[in-house]
């Protein structure tokens, strides 16, 4: 066994992180109770809900370890990944948010059935259950390479042990745990990192003569290390271009349109705007915020090193940076602190995508192949089986991941394999009507024969390297997205040309174009568009139609609604986020100002408390 | 520090990635799924352009404190 890290006190906060997560998943699991609980939360979350739940996905067990070592070569240009995210925000905001919510999506693969074909649907299945388990098997490979060093047990036990834990708590709740799982760890995500850059910048004011923190470190980086990105086209392991194309383009397409994970988060907020909110607060507050929690080990070790010599080892391999910076200003119990937020970072991301690929599995596969006969219950069941599933298959292809030279090289091999082909696939289909089935097809099959070409004879990727060395025997890194996006589109645009497409009726609802219809699609009726104001009220039980709920004449004029309209009534405590909530439609009024009624079934659904008010508002 | 590392990079990102930004700020306006005439749309148009504007200033805030330095 390697050395063994840390004390007996940071073991105890670990373990102590893992029974709070465990317990207070689980304690969530009773607001599941149907598959739509169980995938989207019932569409009925808060956006500031959403939006912490979505760092904890974000930022993975490797990301700590994968930005500092970047920060400590090379300053911080570390941030860029994280910090090129909006140009396309317009289209998904927009353009895909609307269509996957009000289509009420169930994956991204049914969007491709709609869209194209059912042919589409399974091979997008396909590429996307490989990609989502490959990810959680890259997690558990991740956090257990960390863990194994601290308890000293086997590596393989290791990831049995975290598979264990995370389903413990996933496997009664789904995403309502998830959402409300990563809530807290992402507080501890974000605390955890902010701390770790407080701590640093204390230990240099100590440790030199500085008086302040933030000075020592800015004058301890050099120029280069303070430019915010790389070098244009050098050195070829870290340069702007490549990253731009294979993360500002490629990544940024394929984590806004296509993490099945962070689509089934924002289709469990309340409406398409709060979902809006939550996706721009995201990519406008948070992912700054992000930059520096994952990165600033590497720029305080890089400080420390010019600054206070013999603190860190001279040769101190910039992938131990973390560790080494986390070691060295923490104290026993916080380091324990900071290594259980590499355990938030595994288990709510792993958490995602194992709910995600239950959700793909059940919606994709069972559904279309058992026609949907089999009652909601028994799908629950089974969507609860399919996590376990997922994680056993996750847990079996660990030993695979863990042959690479590295786990950046896995994960780089996994994204460069199985996005662009979905990315072009999907963009193609929502803003290009003619796109055909038959052209997304080819792109699937054509466009990865092209790509493992290109893996193959990398001197095909030359012409698009804009002055990147060619590494002897490792090929292009990064810069490979640029051509692999291109060979995707091309295959699909040439064939597009040559296949008839289908007629505009059939893609009704399914293109940008289409995107001021969906409401009305959504509802089944013309939109009611006046603006009016929510309503505090009481409720009462009746014995109401199914969905149906009655206000009396005058709430319904203050909230300037009618028959038919869509409503959301929620617990008045604001801060509850929309957790007891439901969605309904105005029925016949009555005339008992400031009471609703609705039936049993609501009342369950909602959790709503005697005696405790509700507001409610029209949706439209 | 040469071209290269300093500004072409930024050149690079807002102009391509502007490009991007701005096909489909256009691309949801054409097809009215953005609405200027709605209210909440009319914010959410000063949203996405902020968004732009902030993270080009960041950027390059952070070139000319690194330049300055040297």
């Amino acid at each position: 066994m390697e050395n063994i890290l840390g004390t007996n006190l940071d073991r105890i906060v670990i373990l102590a992180y893992f029974a709070v997560v465990m317990g207070f998943g689980a304690y969530f699991g009773k607001y599941s109770k149907t598959t739509s609980d169980y995938f989207f939360g019932g569409r009925r979350f808060a956006w500031w809900l959403i939006t912490i739940s979505i760092v904890a996905t974000g930022i993975g067990s490797h990301s700590f370890v994968k930005y500092s070592t970047k920060a400590y070569q090379y300053g911080f240009s570390s941030t860029m990944t994280y910090m090129n995210d909006w140009f396309f925000m317009p289209l998904f905001l927009f353009g895909w948010l609307p269509i996957i919510y009000y289509l009420r999506l169930g994956s991204i693969p049914e969007y491709f059935e709609r869209r194209f074909s059912r042919e589409a649907r399974y091979i997008a299945t396909f590429m996307i259950l490989m990609y989502m388990i490959g990810y959680i098997a890259i997690q558990f490979l991740t956090l257990a390479t960390a863990l194994y060093k601290i308890y000293g047990i086997p590596l393989m036990l290791t990831v049995v042990l975290i598979a264990i834990a995370t389903t413990i708590y996933m496997h009664f709740g789904g995403q309502t745990s998830v959402i409300f799982t990563d809530l807290i760890q992402g507080f501890i995500l974000i605390f955890a990192g902010l701390l770790l850059f407080s701590l640093g910048l204390s230990f240099l004011v100590e440790n030199t003569s500085y008086s302040s923190g933030l000075k020592a470190l800015w004058d301890n980086l050099s120029p280069l290390e303070k430019l915010p990105l790389a070098n244009f086209n050098s050195p070829p392991d870290f340069n702007f271009v490549g990253i731009f194309w294979q993360d500002g383009i490629a990544g940024s397409i394929g984590f806004l349109f296509l993490n099945q994970g962070l689509i089934m988060r924002f289709m469990a907020a309340r409406s398409v705007n709060e979902g809006r909110k939550a996706a721009a607060f995201n990519v406008l507050v948070i992912l700054p915020i992000s930059a520096i929690v994952v990165s600033n080990a590497g720029w305080i070790g890089k400080a420390i090193s010019n600054s206070v010599p013999g603190a860190l080892p001279i040769d101190l391999a910039p992938n131990d940076v973390f560790v080494a910076v986390a070691n060295l200003i923490t104290s026993p119990g916080v380091f324990g602190f900071i290594i259980a937020a590499l355990c938030a970072a595994l288990m709510s991301t792993s958490d995602t995508l194992v709910n995600a690929s239950s959700s793909v599995i059940i919606n994709d596969i069972y559904r279309p192949l058992t026609k949907n006969k089999s009652s909601d219950k028994e799908q629950l069941r089974l969507a609860r089986l399919a996590s376990v599933v997922v994680k056993v298959i996750a847990v079996c292809l660990v030993p695979f991941f863990n042959s690479f030279e590295s786990i950046y090289e896995a994960h780089g091999w996994f994204h460069s394999t199985f996005t662009p082909p979905l990315v072009v696939g999907v963009f193609l289909g929502i803003f290009w009507k003619r796109f055909t089935s038959t052209a997304v097809i080819a792109t699937f099959i054509g466009g990865a024969f092209l790509m493992i070409l290109g893996q193959m004879y990398p001197t095909l990727i030359s012409p698009f390297s804009h002055g990147i060395e060619l590494r002897p025997g490792r090929g292009y890194s990064y810069i490979g997205a640029l051509y692999n996006l291109f060979v995707c589109a091309g295959v699909g645009v040439l064939v597009t040309f040559f296949t008839k497409p289908v007629s505009e009726n059939k893609l009704t609802g399914l293109t940008v174009f289409d995107v001021h219809k969906l409401k009305n699609i959504f509802k089944g009726s013309d939109v009611n568009e006046s603006i009016g104001k929510p309503v505090v009220v009481h409720y009462k039980i009746k014995d109401l139609n199914e969905g149906m709920v009655s206000f009396s004449k005058e709430d319904m004029e203050i909230t300037k609604s009618k028959k038919g309209d869509l409503v959301y009534i929620q617990d008045q405590r604001w801060w509850l986020g929309g957790l007891k909530s439901i969605h309904a439609t105005f029925d016949e009024p009555h005339d008992e100002k400031g009471i609703v009624y609705i039936n049993e079934t609501q009342c369950d659904s909602g959790m709503f408390i005697k005696g405790l008010a509700l507001k409610a508002e029209k949706e439209m | 520090m040469s071209f290269y590392q300093t500004w072409l990079p930024f050149i690079y990102l807002y102009g391509v990635g502007g490009i991007a930004f701005l096909f489909g700020t256009f691309l949801i306006y054409r097809t009215g799924a953005l609405r200027v005439n709605y209210e909440t749309h009319k914010k959410w148009i000063w949203v996405l352009f902020y968004g732009y504007f902030f993270y080009a200033f960041i950027h390059a805030l952070f070139i000319y404190l690194a330049i300055g330095s040297i």
